[in-house]
């Protein structure tokens, strides 16, 4: 808490004594009246909205053309009856509701909704546990701890899709890695054909998600930790608090709001994952694994059916804009 | 700390560090066995581990399934650098001139400029790429290096513009301001005052945005899949799809897709935690 307000109050700090430097220029350069300096003069105000607008503006140009000009295109698309014929055309006819009627009555898309949420839900409860855990064990002083510190990034080396790609060999057989362990464990009796029943393979996709999570959930918890002042702790143990009590009272109010940070992005991440179900299953077996970012895709570039695509990637659109207000609104409470 | 001299307490000690250390070492292993196991399967012989797994010590290295991943991909490889480097370019030329003035000037609209670049972060790439589909067909950038650039510029712009906005913040105002009394420019100011001493920031931004832009698979798919135009993942996503038992020369694909990430954040290790931090915690 301490730290992420610190740094808010700093930052508007700064932004304040740039923001009055700004309103000083005028006059400072009155005393100059040099050729470019009378422009100043004569507009100081339409200097003072008209610079920053320039620096600004390529971003927002910016955010017109490549986010917001598309996402209405593709709302505008999925009201239409958007084939391949369309695609070459530009558009296609207007059908009003019937691409979203046909989605929403089709058991898939509730199904992949369902997926979303119990892949999102489990994915982050899991991140965010263990990554807390980790970050708590290598924020004590071992002898090992900054070694081990460097390894946390491996599993982030890796594109999503080479991730995906290893971990469909590693459950995909039953000589692989994992059948082989569990095996000797005698957790299992027989290899489990991880990926070809429903159930099992949406559980390894959300463990292979956890795993290529970690990394961030941990370092950004690790560096939350890090800045706890470790005065609060030492004044706890003099107090005679136990380890356990120091993690309720004393850690866990003070990480609050990095670690809301950390579900937040976390599940805004995680609605959208599309990399690695696809390599891993593709939506399968029989759509058990299917999320609304893979049936969005089956939909428009497999059923060349882009209007329904449009349509489901349009809820999953409501979905992560909804995400991101509450975001976005839990940042201003904390910045107050 | 008070020196405790007991046994019992220097035992208890002793537990604890051997403790600590074996569950961190347990946790690290689980992190890195894929792909360590990832390394071993490409440096052995190509027979399908269908029939032997390979060993986890790896004794008798074959780069055979190096260099056929090496041949088939090196294309792909080189379209990925060009398309993230280009991407991150775009993200800099966009972003830096954003980010300088939310640094600099006090905006009215500096909350809303920032909102909307958080929201943009948010949006799932398959509604832009459905949308995308469509309208590059019709300006014929489907298939294209610009194209796919451009859409992985979608990753990198409003990541850059956010983490360049929380790094510029650490340059001193009075810095700024000695350079304009001077009387440089606005735009010179940015060019060679401020830059040099953002460089630390610039780099964080760029292998931040580099990575987003060299790990993309969906606009890869979705975009390009139809020429020799394609990066790296979707050269990798071909090979799996069409040779699925061939551990070997897949796992090879793997690790040479992921050397060129790897190598920039072993470079920019130092760099990580503090991008992370400026990223999530705006």
């Amino acid at each position: 808490m301490r730290n992420t307000t610190g740094r808010a109050s700093v930052a508007a700090a700064a932004t304040e004594s740039a923001g009055q430097s700004a309103l000083a220029w005028p006059g400072a350069d009155a005393g100059g009246g040099e050729g470019p300096r009378t422009g100043a003069r004569r507009w100081p105000r339409a200097r003072r909205i008209l610079i920053p607008a320039l620096f600004i503006a390529p971003v927002l140009v910016y955010a017109v053309v490549f986010f917001a000009y598309p996402l209405v295109f593709g709302i505008v698309m999925s009201f239409q009856q958007f084939d391949f014929a369309a695609v070459v055309k530009g558009s296609g006819p207007f059908v009003g509701f019937a691409n979203y009627r046909a989605v929403l009555s089709n058991s898939v898309t509730l199904l992949a909704l369902r997926n979303t949420i119990v892949f999102t839900v489990a994915s982050v409860v899991c991140q965010v546990g263990i990554g807390l855990s980790v970050a708590l064990l290598l924020n004590r002083k071992f002898f090992l701890s900054s070694f081990l510190r460097r390894f946390v990034l491996v599993p982030w080396l890796i594109p999503l899709l080479a991730t995906g790609t290893i971990f469909s060999l590693l459950f995909g057989s039953s000589n692989a890695p994992i059948n082989d362990i569990l095996q000797h464990a005698h957790l299992v009796q027989a290899p489990v054909p991880w990926l070809i029943q429903g159930n099992t393979a949406l559980t390894a996709i959300i463990l292979v998600n956890i795993w290529a999570g970690l990394p961030f959930n941990i370092i950004v918890l690790y560096s939350g930790l890090q800045d706890i002042d470790p005065a609060l702790h030492e004044a706890a143990m003099v107090d005679g608090a136990n380890p356990l009590q120091k993690l309720r009272y004393i850690t866990l109010p003070l990480l609050r709001p990095v670690l809301l940070i950390v579900i937040m992005l976390g599940i805004i991440a995680t609605v959208k994952v599309f990399d690695i179900v696809w390599v891993m299953t593709g939506g399968g077996p029989n759509n058990a694994t299917q999320l609304l970012s893979s049936w969005a895709y089956t939909q428009a570039f497999t059923n060349f059916n882009f209007g329904q695509g449009a349509a489901i990637s349009d809820l999953l659109l409501v979905i992560s804009f909804a995400l991101a207000l509450i975001y976005l609104r839990s940042l201003r409470q904390q910045g107050r | 700390m008070a020196p405790r001299k007991s046994p019992l307490h220097r035992l208890t000690r002793v537990a604890r560090e051997i403790s600590l250390n074996v569950i961190g070492c347990a946790v690290v292993a689980a992190l890195v066995f894929p792909v360590y196991w990832a390394i071993c399967v490409a440096l052995q012989s190509d027979q399908t581990p269908l029939i032997t797994p390979p060993s986890l010590i790896p004794l008798h290295l074959v780069f055979s399934n190096v260099s056929q991943a090496f041949d088939a991909e090196t294309s792909d490889i080189m379209t990925s650098l060009i398309v993230s480097c280009a991407a991150v370019a775009v993200g800099l030329a966009v972003g830096f001139p954003a980010a300088y003035a939310l640094k600099r000037f006090r905006l009215r609209y500096t909350a809303v400029v920032i909102g909307v670049l958080l929201v943009t972060q948010m949006v799932p790439s398959i509604s832009l790429s459905i949308a995308f589909y469509s309208l590059f067909d019709d300006v014929h950038l489907l298939n294209s290096y610009i194209g796919l650039i451009l859409a992985d510029s979608t990753y990198a712009v409003p990541l850059m513009v956010l983490l360049l906005r929380a790094f510029l913040e650490s340059v001193p105002d009075e810095l700024i301001e000695a350079a304009r009394l001077d009387g440089c420019g606005e735009v010179r100011c940015m060019i060679s005052v401020v830059t040099p001493v953002a460089v630390p920031g610039i780099m964080t931004a760029a292998m931040f945005g580099f990575l987003g832009a060299w790990g993309d698979f969906l606009f890869g798919l979705t975009l390009n899949s139809g020429s020799s135009v394609q990066p790296v993942t979707l050269g990798l996503y071909k090979f799996v799809t069409v040779y699925s038992n061939s551990w070997g020369p897949i796992m090879a694909t793997v690790v040479l897709a992921a050397i060129p990430a790897a190598v920039i954040l072993g470079i920019g290790q130092r760099w990580v935690r503090s991008g992370l931090r400026a990223g999530a915690l705006q």
